[in-house]
Formats: C-alpha cells, sequence, structure tokens
C-alpha cells in the first residue's frame, strides 16, 4: 500500500517544490510542471461537501501501530470525509433488509438511502486517482466514472431487461441536471447576488447545448420514424438499425468533446478560481488505497442497484405511485444529490461557470455517453434496446433542451431564469406523478396513438376496432375515413 | 433601490424643466464633493482610460457619457471589463437620460453616485408604475381641447364637461364609440346578429384603450406598485372579460381560441408590423433594444407552452381518451397555478428587483416639444367611476360578441376558430398594436418589445390559467390542451420570436418574416374549416394525427 501522502511531514513526488503550491494561477495547477490534473467543475462541486477529517488519531510513531494508524487514517479519509457520511448506515440496513426478506419497499426506500453517499465517493476516489495518472487520464476517467452510479443502475435495469426503468432513469436524470439543478441554482445564485451582476462564459454552455441537442436528434429521430412509418416488424428492425448506428455517432461525439475538453479548447472548461481560495490540493490517499476502495464501492454500488431494480416495480404499487414517476423524478434526485447541493452552493458564492459546468456537463455525460453505451451493451447482449423513448418523454426532453439553451444565451442569469426552470421542472413532475397508464414493457408506448387512431377509424370505417390488421389495412381504413 | 430613482429621474427630465435643472445641479455638486470617493470623480475627465461612449452622436454631437472604471487602481479582477460603473455629465443633465442601457450597465455595479437624496424629491410623484404596455397606447391620445369646455359657466357642469372630454375624446380612436349605442340598439331592435358581432367587436376597440388609459390614471394616484399591480391586471382586461363571458357560456373553445390568438396576434402580427415599420423607417440607423426583457418574456412563453404542451402529448401518448380525462385535467390545473405562481413572481421581477430591465426608455427629443406634462387628468373617484363604468359596457359588448360568433360564422362563412383566433385579436389589440408601431417608427424598439411581449406574456401566464381557475370554481372541465395544429402553431411562434429577439438588434427583414409567419398561420386557420365540437376538443387533434399518418 502506497500512503506516502497521508503523513502530515511527507509530500508527494510532484508537490517537492513547494513553492509551487503557492503559485495559485488555477486550482488544477498544482504540481512543479504546471501540468493539470483532468478536474473538471463536475466533480469540483461535490468537493464541497466534504469536510477537514480531524486527526482523531495520535501519531503514533512506533513501527508496530504504523500499518493500522495507516489504515485508520485511510478509512476516515474514505468514510467519514462527507458531509452525507450519515447515510452511510442505509447500507448495511438494506443489505440487512433483504436478508431478513423486510418490505420490498423498505429495501428500495434504503437502498436509495445508501447510494447517495457512494455516488459523491466514486467522484471523490475518482478524483484521487486522477492525481497520480496524471490529467489526460484523470480527465479520462472523471469523464467515465462521472455518472457512475447512473450507468451502473442503467446496466442492472439492462441487464434484468426493464428497458422502460433504464429508459426512464436516464431521461430523468437529464431532465434533473438540466431544470432542477440547474434551476434551484440559479434561483439560489440570484437571490444570493440580487444587486450583484451574475456573469457566465457562454461558450461551455453552448457546447453542451449542442451536444444535447445531436442527443436529442438521435432520440427524435427513431420517434418520428416509428409515426411515419407505421407500426410493423419491419419498422422495428429498422427503428434498432438507426438506433444503433446513432449511438456509434453519440459516441464518437463524446469522443470529440473529451477530446476538445481536456485538449484543444481546455481554457473554456476550465472553472474560474478566485484568490483566496487556498487550500492545498493533494491526494490524501494513495493511488492502489484509492483503486481498491474505487473498486469496492463500486461492488456495493451494482448490489444497492440491483435492490433498487429488482424492487421497483413493488415499490410503485406499494407507495400508489407510478415507475415512471419514480425512475424519471425520485432515482435522479437522490442519484444527484451531491452534485446539487455542490451546484447550489457555488451558485451561492456567485461562482455560475461551476455550477453550469456540473450540470451541464453531466447531462451531456449521460446524454452523450451513458445512454448510447447501453445500446451498444444491449447489442451485445442481444436485447433489442432502441433510442426511442416515447412521445410524452421525448416532448418533455426536446423542450427542456431547448428553453435550457435559451436561457443560458445571454451570459448572464437572474432568480427569475432559475425560477422558470425549477417550475418547468415542477410541471414535468407533475405530469409524470398523473401519467398512471399502464405501459408496455419494453419499448415503451409504442402502440398507443396507433391503437387510439386505429380506434376512431375504424369504428368511423364500420369495422370493429379490436381485431387485429396489418398496416395495409390500416392505411386504407385511414384513406376511407378521410 | 437607487437604480429605480435614477431611471425615475429620466422621467422628471422629461416632465418638468425645474427637474432637469435640479438634476443638472445636483450632478455638478455630486461632481464636485461626492462624499465616497471625491477623488477619482474629479481626476475623472482625466482619467487614464476613460471609456468614452458617444452616445447618438449624429443627435447629440456635444453631449458625451464618460464611463471611467474605478476599479482602474484596484487590485480587483478586471476581467468583467464591460462593467462600466460611475458616469457623470459634461455639458448638461439631460445627457444622462439618453442611452438608459448603459446606464443600466453603469448602475449595476455602483448605485453610490446616485443615493444623493435631492434627487428623490424630483422623482417622487413620477413614480405611477408605468410600463411599455400601457406607454404604447398614449400615443394614440390627443391633446383635448378645453376652449369650448371653459365657456361653460357652472363650475361643477364645467368639471363634469372636462372629465367626460377627457374619457371619450381623448383618443384618436374615438370615432369608434358611436358603434357602441348602435351596437346595443341593433340588439334590442332584433337586427341581424352578425350586425350585432360587428359592432360590438368595433365598439370594443376604443373601450380597450381607454381602459388602459384610465389604468394608468389611477396609478398616478396609487403609487408605483399599487399601479403596477393594476397595469398588470387590467392590461388586457378586455380580453380577459371576453373569455370569461365565453366560459360563463360554455364556449370553452372560443375562449381558448381567442386567448390563442391574442397571444398569436401579440407576438407575430404586432410584434413583426412594429419591427418591419420600424426597420423601413430607420433603415440607415441602428435598431438596437434591451434583450435582457425580451429574454424573460420568453422564458415564461416557453413555460407557458410546456404547460400547453405536456396535456397534448399526454392525451396523443395515451391509449384511450377516457383513461386520461382526469388526469388531463388535473394536470391542467396545477400546471395553472404554477403559472399563476410564475406570473406573481414575475410582477415582482418587474416591479421590485429587476425594475430596470422594464423600464421603457425615454430620449430626450431634440425639438423638446413633446415635452408632455406627465399629471393625472382626471381624479381617483372619477377614475374608478369610470373604469367601472367601462367594465360593464365592455362586459355587455362581450357578451353581444361571444353570443353572436357563431351567427357571425355561419353568415360570413368563416369558421368560428378563424374569427376567434385571428379576427378577435386583431380589434381587441388594436389600440396597442397601432402604438407599438408608431413607437417602431421613432426607433423605440424597447417600448414596442414591451408592449407586444408583455401583452403576449400576460395573457398566456395570467389570463389562461386564470380561466382554468374560473372554470375549475364553475364546475366547467377547461384543460390547458389547445389542439394539435393550435399548440402547434403557437410553439413555432414563441420560438420564432425567441429567436428574433436573440441578438440586440433589428431589421425589417425579421418584422416581415414574423409577420410573414403570421400570415401564413392565418391562412391555414382560414381553411380549416373542421366542424368542432365544444368542450376540450380533443377528437380534433387525434382526427389531425391520424389525418397526418394516413397520408
Amino acid at each position: 500500500m502506497d500512503h506516502y501522502s497521508s503523513h502530515g511531514d511527507q509530500v508527494s513526488p510532484d508537490l517537492e517544490n513547494g513553492d509551487i503550491v503557492n503559485c495559485k494561477v488555477g486550482f488544477n495547477i498544482n504540481n512543479n510542471e504546471g501540468c493539470v490534473k483532468g478536474k473538471t467543475p463536475q466533480n469540483l462541486s461535490s468537493s464541497i461537501l466534504r469536510k477537514k477529517s480531524d486527526p482523531m488519531l495520535e501519531y503514533s510513531s512506533t513501527v508496530r501501530f504504523q500499518m493500522l494508524w495507516h489504515f485508520l487514517t485511510n478509512l476516515q479519509e474514505v468514510i467519514l470525509g462527507t458531509k452525507l457520511a450519515v447515510l452511510f448506515p442505509a447500507i448495511p440496513l438494506a443489505i440487512a433488509a433483504d436478508y431478513y426478506k423486510f418490505g420490498r419497499p423498505w429495501i428500495f426506500a434504503l437502498s436509495l438511502l445508501g447510494l447517495t453517499p457512494l455516488a459523491e465517493r466514486v467522484s471523490f476516489l475518482t478524483e484521487q486517482i486522477a492525481y497520480f495518472t496524471g490529467p489526460t487520464v484523470g480527465g479520462l476517467l472523471n469523464a467515465t466514472c462521472g455518472n457512475a452510479t447512473e450507468m451502473i443502475i442503467a446496466l442492472f435495469a439492462l441487464y434484468q431487461n426493464k428497458i422502460h426503468v433504464l429508459k426512464y432513469s436516464l431521461l430523468g436524470s437529464i431532465l434533473s441536471n438540466l431544470l432542477l439543478v440547474l434551476g434551484t441554482s440559479l434561483l439560489c445564485g440570484g437571490l444570493a447576488n440580487l444587486k450583484r451582476e451574475q456573469r457566465y462564459d457562454r461558450k461551455q454552455a453552448d457546447v453542451n447545448s449542442l451536444l444535447l441537442l445531436l442527443g436529442l436528434l438521435c432520440h427524435m429521430l427513431p420517434l418520428m420514424f416509428r409515426y411515419a412509418t407505421g407500426e410493423g416488424t419491419a419498422t422495428a428492425s429498422s427503428t434498432l438499425q438507426l438506433s444503433r448506428v446513432s449511438s456509434i455517432v453519440m459516441l464518437i461525439a463524446y469522443v470529440a468533446y473529451i477530446f476538445f475538453q481536456l485538449k484543444t479548447h481546455r481554457q473554456i472548461f476550465d472553472a474560474p478560481e478566485e484568490e483566496d481560495d487556498d487550500e492545498e490540493e493533494k491526494a490524501v490517499i494513495g493511488f492502489w488505497s484509492a483503486f481498491t476502495w474505487l473498486a469496492g464501492m463500486t461492488v456495493i454500488i451494482a448490489l444497492l442497484s440491483e435492490y433498487v431494480v429488482g424492487t421497483i416495480e413493488a415499490a410503485s404499487d406499494s407507495w400508489g405511485i407510478s415507475v415512471s414517476f419514480i425512475s424519471i423524478i425520485l432515482l435522479p434526485i437522490v442519484g444527484n444529490a451531491a452534485e446539487h447541493a455542490g451546484s447550489i452552493i457555488f451558485a451561492f458564492k456567485n461562482k455560475l461557470d461551476i455550477s453550469l459546468g456540473v450540470s451541464l456537463g453531466s447531462a451531456s455525460q449521460i446524454s452523450m455517453f451513458v445512454i448510447p453505451l447501453c445500446v451498444i451493451v444491449a447489442w451485445t447482449m442481444n436485447i433489442r434496446m432502441d433510442l426511442d423513448f416515447s412521445l410524452l418523454e421525448t416532448g418533455s426532453l426536446a423542450f427542456t433542451i431547448i428553453i435550457t439553451a435559451f436561457t443560458l444565451q445571454d451570459g448572464t442569469s437572474h432568480y427569475m431564469k432559475g425560477l422558470l426552470l425549477f417550475l418547468c421542472y415542477i410541471v414535468i413532475a407533475a405530469c409524470f406523478f398523473v401519467h398512471k397508464i399502464p405501459q408496455s414493457k419494453s419499448n415503451l408506448g409504442r402502440q398507443t396513438i396507433h391503437r387510439a387512431i386505429f380506434s376512431i377509424a375504424a369504428l368511423h370505417a364500420g369495422l370493429d376496432p379490436r381485431k387485429e390488421c396489418s398496416a395495409d389495412q390500416f392505411m386504407f381504413i385511414c384513406e376511407a375515413f378521410k | 433601490m437607487p437604480r429605480t430613482k435614477k431611471i425615475n429621474r429620466s422621467r422628471s427630465v422629461l416632465t418638468d424643466p425645474e427637474g432637469a435643472e435640479s438634476l443638472d445641479r445636483s450632478c455638478h455638486s455630486k461632481t464636485r464633493d461626492s462624499p465616497r470617493n471625491p477623488k477619482k470623480l474629479q481626476a475623472e475627465p482625466k482619467s487614464k482610460k476613460p471609456r468614452v461612449a458617444v452616445l447618438t452622436a449624429h443627435q447629440h454631437p456635444n453631449r458625451e457619457l464618460y464611463f471611467p472604471d474605478p476599479f482602474n487602481n484596484t487590485k480587483k479582477k478586471s476581467r468583467r471589463t464591460h462593467s462600466t460603473s460611475g458616469f457623470t455629465s459634461y455639458n448638461s443633465a439631460i445627457p444622462l437620460v439618453l442611452l438608459q442601457t448603459q446606464q443600466l450597465m453603469a448602475s449595476l455595479q455602483e448605485p453610490w453616485l446616485l443615493e444623493n437624496g435631492n434627487l428623490k424629491g424630483a422623482s417622487k410623484e413620477i413614480r405611477h408604475g408605468r410600463t411599455a404596455h400601457n406607454m404604447s397606447s398614449s400615443s394614440l391620445r390627443k391633446k383635448s381641447d378645453l376652449t369650448l369646455v371653459s365657456k361653460v359657466r357652472c363650475g361643477m357642469l364645467r368639471h363634469l364637461l372636462t372629465n367626460l372630454q377627457e374619457v371619450i375624446l381623448g383618443t384618436k380612436l374615438t370615432v369608434l364609440f358611436p358603434a357602441i349605442p348602435l351596437a346595443i340598439a341593433a340588439e334590442c331592435y332584433g337586427f341581424g346578429r352578425p350586425w350585432v358581432f360587428g359592432l360590438s367587436l368595433l365598439g370594443l376597440t376604443p373601450l380597450a384603450e381607454r381602459v388602459s388609459f384610465l389604468t394608468e390614471q389611477i396609478a398616478y394616484y396609487t403609487g408605483p406598485t399599487v399601479g403596477g399591480l393594476l397595469n398588470a391586471t387590467c392590461g388586457n382586461a378586455t380580453e380577459l372579460i371576453i373569455a370569461i363571458f365565453a366560459l360563463w357560456q360554455h364556449k370553452i373553445e372560443v375562449v381558448k381560441y381567442s386567448l390563442l390568438g391574442s397571444i398569436l396576434s401579440n407576438l407575430l402580427l404586432v410584434l413583426g408590423t412594429s419591427l418591419f415599420c420600424g426597420g423601413i423607417a430607420n433603415l440607415g440607423k441602428e435598431q438596437k433594444y434591451d434583450r435582457r426583457q425580451a429574454d424573460v418574456n420568453a422564458l415564461l412563453l416557453l413555460l407557458a407552452l410546456l404547460c400547453h404542451m405536456l396535456p397534448l402529448l399526454f392525451r396523443i401518448s395515451a391509449a384511450s381518451v377516457s383513461l386520461t380525462e382526469v388526469p388531463t385535467l388535473q394536470l391542467s390545473r396545477v400546471s395553472s397555478i404554477i403559472m399563476l405562481l410564475a406570473y406573481i413572481t414575475y410582477i415582482i421581477f418587474q416591479l421590485v428587483t429587476h425594475r430596470q430591465l422594464f423600464e421603457a426608455q425615454e430620449e430626450s427629443e431634440e425639438h423638446g416639444d413633446d415635452l408632455s406634462e406627465e399629471t393625472p387628468v382626471i381624479g381617483f373617484w372619477s377614475g374608478i367611476v369610470w373604469l367601472v363604468g367601462m367594465t360593464a359596457v365592455i362586459a355587455l359588448l362581450s357578451e353581444f360578441v361571444v353570443g353572436t360568433i357563431e351567427d357571425a360564422s355561419e353568415s360570413w362563412g368563416l369558421s368560428v376558430s378563424f374569427i376567434s383566433i385571428i379576427l378577435l385579436p386583431i380589434v381587441g389589440n388594436a389600440a396597442e398594436h397601432a402604438g407599438a408601431v408608431i413607437f417602431a417608427f421613432k426607433n423605440k424598439l424597447d417600448i414596442s418589445l414591451g408592449v407586444a411581449l408583455g401583452s403576449a406574456t400576460q395573457i398566456s401566464m395570467f389570463v389562461v390559467p386564470l380561466c382554468v381557475i374560473v372554470a375549475w370554481i364553475l364546475g366547467i372541465e377547461m384543460d390547458l390542451n389547445f389542439n394539435l395544429l393550435e399548440t402547434g402553431a403557437l410553439a413555432l411562434s414563441i420560438i420564432t420570436t425567441a429567436f428574433t429577439l436573440q441578438d440586440g438588434t433589428s431589421h425589417y427583414l425579421k418584422g416581415l418574416t414574423l409577420l410573414l409567419c403570421y400570415v401564413v398561420i392565418g391562412a391555414c386557420f382560414f381553411l380549416s374549416k373542421t366542424p368542432s365540437s365544444h368542450g376540450n376538443a380533443i377528437d380534433l387533434g387525434v382526427k389531425s394525427a391520424a389525418g397526418v399518418i394516413g397520408a
């Protein structure tokens, strides 16, 4: 185990020239080569939830306890390093509840609670590893693991063939990032800095908006494809092909975005740092230790995700809330809690660039990386998952992206903008709350409109609407109806 | 708070020359002995790099504003280099009001210059909460000639006549007043119902303008906040009354159509003609406006669009109509409450916290001839009485209009949807429309935008949800689900308008495009003669979707 950085009197090799530490050009320049650490605003945000852990253990110089001391310090840094640590007991409780066959809604709720601190800790560990790997690998790691929780939940949902939960939760995560996180940040920032001007760099927001619009196109085309050509197996297979091609295109776009963000246009994405913010930024745990922790945390997240995905229907039945509402609204609120809090705190300090980086970066990551990855993974598992969210969901997504892009058009902000985004989120949440229509399990809502139209048309044409008929007959009926 | 003082001071310059004098003095005294930062201010003209903004040089060649940067010598970050903070005037006080946008930029940072209390007194009586919205109709007003009245002997009678003349003859639309008794007579003597409809429509036009005039008069007495509230509420009183009468008669379709049409007409027709005329008239000049005001309105309209869109999508994507009836209604009511909440916040935003964004830009005229005195021309109680009376007349005419719309539709061969969406709003908005165009001619696009967007926002965020709530109270099931065609037109209008106003400039092509959009939408509704069902006309949406898919 590599513990050199946990000693107070030792410095890590790349911090040896102490005068460089005082050079606070940017928050992420803290070694002698001026080499940047690949720290994006996204995980800067959760750092606000961290607290300096007290050295509650006396320094023991005896060699015998060195090992134990190291271990305990490490444990303390990782477990107690966040204010969300109070939620950690939910994890053993969830496991116990599952073991002793408690009510399934209980397992669901406890797992959700337990996921909250884990999401924050994973981002912390990723950041720690980034200190050792250098900027590029670190940036890549951040970009990949930033939404690890969402990704793991999505993969488990995919594994259990609950494609609707997967689609809903990812959609909800985008909506929550764009409207809820951004809205509350702008609202709180606007109220706290009522008399000051709240500025941000709109170039970063523009790049993210464009990526989100590309994602929207990839979701919209299969939907329109289906509406345009009608129902049928041929349509389904072409929609699937289109979705897979779109997913590859989206992944390419995401890779280009990473390149853009980390290499060529780094200055757009670097959050500006105030001079007075002179905290020492160095790794608190070692590389292998962090790596081990990361693997362990991922396993726990996977376990809890499995619980969540497995018990979501039971929770929905027991609470009387639709699965769509739970997946779209509740899951993302819990999954994004750490980022959310961080984003608001930065908005309070009038550092809107970081808040924007958190919410928009997370949204574009999910939309351009997690979703296409799920489609590709489903492809390898021979699961027919396409990009066709149903009409209501795609409509909400389109509207969300457009209103967010509009909000961020001029480089200023005030509380009204935040409030409006927040209210939009409430309206969408209300919509999914009252939306208790039983959905078909996979590729949801596919036949609904056709069913409705067909019933009307068939009734007008004097046919029995309940009888199945082919697409040609359907067209004929429509023609006759016209 | 000091921001509003400053803005209002600009009014004082316009209204009374003494105010301008005091302003002048105050500015000079400030320059000399400002307690806060005297050294900097004195050194200002010779400051190292004062950003000199020569404002509208073709109009005021000798007047300049100086924007020194007080952060020049400090160690503070100068990343936001565009934030200019202090200003002083050279030759006279009048340049202070020249370009409000620069002023605003200045005042956002350092309001201390304006804290000297001597400006307060001059501006106090001017703060009556007058928004751009009712600035517009004032352009239609004319100074009534009081020579005739002054010959009447009895003082009481003279007062009454003056009052009457101010209220009745104070507008150029007064020629349409005779339509009101004619409409009533037509109703009484059982004329053709299309006649009643036409005459009532004509009669509503001047009444809409007069109500806004009276609201403004009352606002002189009630102070800025109450006045602003009153304006915000009564600005579209005609539309509101028509909508409530249509609701009362269970013509939900007419309610929805007329309100939708009002939004479309404000966004596309009023704004389009304003930008077009303004662009043609000021071809050589730059036409600028403050885009922040437009942004807020566009965002509110987008929220409204979401509230209309979700019930529609809900309805379309659901398996059967009967299953979604109740959820759609619930969703609409919740959305309405949220929209009203947003509107209240918008009022606070507009009147209290971000007042400077919405202040109508008033330039000092070169000729100085329209320095009209802004004093109330009628008394408070008289204003109230008139307002109540006018509202009663509007209610009567609205009842006629709503009651005869189907007959007129049949007799003229136009569909109800075309009459409600296109004709009703054109008449209802005539006064505002004319005002917005006139201000655009004068290259005061901020006011034109304030009128058009403010009115559209008010209808979509206040009148529509209010109608849903009122319907809820009356036990009528009105939801926010306009049909597919209507919602699509609304979405396109809002998005086009928002795009048009993205950069802070304008030219005639923008106006023309908006206008043509309106023509296309008008043609669409002219041709769509679908027999509409009563109530929440849901079948239309599904049918048109069927048509799309069938085609």
